[in-house]
């Protein structure tokens, strides 16, 4: 169980160029699922990247369980959106989803320091093949564990994604559009997976373009462009959600 | 020695062997990679390296493959690969490479081979020839023994790969120069212009339904070596420049499958 915590986010790409994001406040609550939505350039992807410490923000900070980012990077994992994997990658399933549990450290060793570990003891070998499999069960590949990931439906790979995700040993999930590309059918079994692991206490959050009906399946939905424009339980900020629409769409059409 | 001079096909004969297995296994790290225009790049932009070094009175193929490696660095570090300039960047770069290369052979007043250099000249490779194959094929399996996890991790999912530790700057590097060692290793075999068939072909040959990276690449290579020796007997049957001829045979090699 952990709490992420970031405050006064701020973040521009080049000195010169606007801020990407602008005093950005979240709390991500352990065993929670939460939706990031907003439009496209609204800093979705960008404040995930800062919140598993890829980016380093230009103002701000991140804690969990009141400790800084840079000691507990470990909790939290970053499934990546669809666009930076290479799909036509010789791989077979169970492979990619293996890849999850590699870490290397930054000494000059070339052998992951967790293999290192299992080398020590050969119990923790059995275990984390049980883990492999149980990993691929509870995101419903494990009959798929031999395919090649090229010969998958788009939400397969998703799911094969989301398991290489999960076998990190972190309890937060950030995962960047993973329903993007997916046919509704597809999305709803994605959504269905993901409430299943926060009612088992992790903590999850989804960004999105999506801000229709789906977003009832969330505990919390923070509204996001540049800035934290609303954020609370589906219910409550509703009214907001359809203000914000009302003002994107005026937008997109005075630019047109 | 003496039955090595007797039998002067027998250098020629492993130099083959050696790059129809290499290349294409290299080409199957590269292609996987989408780094397939680099070869390209670092093969046109040996050429300078190679006057220069013969200039200096160094080993041509050192020449070779630091030029190839510095303009494989050049390339990269004036654009990025999302960037919709890369292709434009890389491809000014190879000519004006090449094109510095052939201006300073006049100027340096050394003479050089240009046919053999880009267009291989494998039936009178020597030792040394097959010494740089030999050194280019080692490192290559370092690589790969020591890196393969990382490879796979960096050419599936970059950006993953370098969340979980990985240096994929300096893993790139690794591949660029190892690129470059077997771009001039095959100089004597099919030139560093024709080696992108050698490098290409047999891996989309090999690629096909493989499970795993390390499949594709013996599959590749078994394919590589099929055309290689093909290409080297037609050659000496027929009194041909192997280079070209193994260059031919791969086109015909990837038509054969779409004519059954």
């Amino acid at each position: 169980m952990a709490t992420l915590v970031a405050e006064n986010l701020s973040y521009s790409y080049t000195k010169q160029s606007k801020p990407a994001l602008n005093k950005v406040s979240v709390e991500i609550k352990p065993g929670t699922l939460t939706a990031l939505v907003g439009p496209n350039g609204a800093g979705k992807s960008t404040l995930l990247k800062i919140l598993q410490g890829q980016n380093a923000p230009d103002k701000g900070e991140i804690k969990i369980d009141g400790e800084n980012l840079n000691r507990s990077r470990s909790l939290i994992a970053l499934m990546p959106q669809r666009s930076s994997m290479n799909w036509k990658f010789p791989i077979t399933v169970e492979k990619l989803v293996s890849l999850g549990q590699i870490k290397y450290s930054k000494s000059k060793s070339n052998t992951p320091f967790q293999i290192k570990a299992l080398l020590a003891n050969p119990n923790a070998w059995i275990n984390k093949c049980c883990e492999l499999e149980a990993t691929m069960q509870r995101v419903g590949i494990a009959n798929l564990a031999n395919r090649r990931l090229d010969s998958l439906s788009g939400g397969q790979q998703q799911r094969a994604l989301l398991a290489k995700t999960l076998m990190s040993p972190a309890k937060i999930f950030l995962l960047d559009e993973p329903c993007a590309a997916l046919d509704p059918p597809a999305k709803e079994d994605f959504l269905k997976i993901v409430r299943q692991l926060a009612d088992v206490g992790l903590s999850l959050v989804v960004s999105s373009h999506d801000w229709g009906e789906s977003l009832n399946k969330y505990d919390q939905v923070i509204v996001l462009d540049k800035t934290v424009l609303a954020v609370g339980s589906p219910d409550s900020i509703k009214d907001k959600l359809n203000d914000i629409n009302i003002s994107a769409l005026n937008e997109n059409n005075s630019l047109n | 020695m003496s039955f090595i001079n007797n039998n002067w096909w027998l250098v020629p004969l492993i130099i083959t062997i050696f790059s129809g297995i290499l290349c294409p296994a290299m080409g199957t790290v590269l292609i996987t990679h989408k780094r397939l225009l680099q070869v390209n790049l670092i093969s046109h932009c040996v050429l300078p390296g190679l006057a220069l070094a013969l200039a200096l009175g160094i080993h041509p193929s050192i020449g070779g493959v630091i030029s190839g490696l510095l303009g494989s660095v050049i390339a990269e570090s004036l654009t990025n690969r999302k960037s919709e300039n890369y292709e434009a960047v890389m491809n000014t770069i190879l000519a004006g490479m090449l094109g510095f290369g052939v201006l300073i052979i006049p100027l340096l007043g050394i003479r050089i081979d240009l046919e053999a250099v880009l267009f291989g000249d494998l039936l009178t490779a020597n030792f040394g020839d097959l010494l740089r194959t030999i050194i280019a094929f080692l490192v290559f399996m370092i690589l790969i023994t020591f890196g393969y996890e990382k490879v796979v991790y960096v050419g599936l999912d970059p950006e993953g790969a370098s969340a979980s530790g990985i240096n994929v700057s300096l893993l790139n590097l690794a591949l660029s120069f190892t690129t470059a060692l077997v771009i001039v290793s095959s100089m004597s075999a099919v030139g560093v212009i024709l080696v992108i068939a050698l490098l290409s072909t047999p891996t989309l040959l090999g690629l096909n339904k493989a499970h795993s990276l390390r499949i594709a690449m013996m599959r590749s290579s078994f394919f590589g070596l099929c055309i290689s020796l093909l290409g080297f007997v037609l050659s000496l049957v027929f009194n041909l420049s192997p280079g070209p001829a193994i260059s031919v045979i791969c086109v015909a090699s990837l038509l054969i499958p779409k004519l059954r």
